[in-house]
């Protein structure tokens, strides 16, 4: 009598799991690129795995602007099938090493759907910064 | 017996409870964690946010870099309050204003009236006009648009900033940053 009922209710909660959880992203894109990107090697600390599983990062490029500014762009890739919602910042450090703070290191709030892929950019905040760090935090 | 071990158990659990949801003062960063996510009204988080925004593209688009003797000469003009609150412009345009200065691709025209005064007395000592007029102003407005659903409100502000030269009378770059939040009540979390 009990699987009668249970049976049922479980196939419905399945079904609204699978329902909702299933929104993913499907995209198209020219296949002959013209535009070349300049990959940049990347040093990476994993401390939430949940994290970087829902927000991975698949690489990071580099470009100058005409004014000598560095502009850095990471890819990042959602793995899994559902919306993930993450808080993120850049850190720039001029040619001494040390932080340069102003409103371009402050923290934006961003979102990305299931499978799929999105780019955050940033820029330096002047010529003399070269080096950057993106830090990136679960906000679900 | 059964009471005698339930009351101490529902005090302490009460007690928890009470210690759990109080929270004591204490500072926090702009952008953290605990940020209040508030529904109907700009928080110092969306300014930092669509300042953020527009000072990266500013930077990224060069219409800075294409000025006769850099760094560029920006005037901040009026931000255009579109918005049902009280919007004090200098939360976001000091930001833009902060970044730009600090990129070494723009000064700011300055604003002070005691150091406006000292410039035109300079001027008249040196019998000479030193003003420099700016090569761009900086203007903008902020939009607000309320979409209900039910109980469930959507806000959403646009910030659209331009950069006008104004000798030529063209704006030579616009951004537009939409923030929006939605929920049946303000938050504290992203």
């Amino acid at each position: 009598m009990k699987t009668k009922y249970l049976l049922p209710v479980v196939c419905a909660a399945a079904a609204l799991f699978a329902a909702g959880c299933g929104t993913t992203v499907n995209s198209v894109e020219n296949a002959q690129k013209d535009g070349r990107r300049t990959m940049v090697s990347d040093q990476r600390v994993i401390s939430d795995t949940g994290l970087n599983h829902r927000v991975g990062v698949v690489g990071v490029n580099t470009a100058m602007t005409a004014g000598g500014l560095l502009r850095v762009q990471v890819e990042l890739l959602n793995e899994t099938r559902s919306l993930h919602r993450f808080s993120y910042k850049f850190e720039w450090f001029d040619v001494n090493g040390m932080q340069v703070e102003n409103i371009l290191s402050a923290s934006s709030t961003d979102q990305i759907e299931g499978r799929e892929s999105k780019m955050i950019t940033s820029i330096a905040p002047n010529p003399g910064c070269k080096d950057f760090r993106l830090k990136l935090i679960s906000a679900d | 017996m059964k009471t005698k071990i339930i009351v101490p158990l529902v005090t302490a659990a009460a007690a928890a409870l009470f210690t759990g949801c109080a929270t004591d003062a204490h500072y926090v960063q702009t952008g953290d964690r605990e940020q209040i996510v508030s529904l109907g009204q700009i928080n110092i988080q969306d300014y930092a946010n669509a300042a953020n925004a527009a000072v990266k593209d500013l930077l990224a688009s060069g219409a800075l870099d294409r000025v006769a003797n850099p760094p560029a000469l920006v005037e901040v003009s009026k931000v255009i309050n579109n918005t049902s609150q009280l919007v004090d412009q200098d939360l976001l345009t000091q930001k833009i204003g902060i970044a730009l200065t600090q990129s070494g691709k723009a000064q700011i025209k300055l604003v002070d009236k005691l150091g406006k005064g000292y410039q035109q007395e300079n001027e008249f000592l040196s019998d000479q006009k030193a003003t420099r007029l700016p090569d761009f102003t900086l203007s903008g407005k902020i939009i607000e648009t309320v979409d209900r659903a039910g109980n469930t409100r959507r806000t959403t502000y646009s910030f659209q900033m331009a950069l006008n030269d104004p000798k030529a009378g063209v704006q030579v770059w616009m951004s537009e940053k939409e923030i929006g939040k939605q929920g049946t009540r303000s938050s504290v979390g992203f």
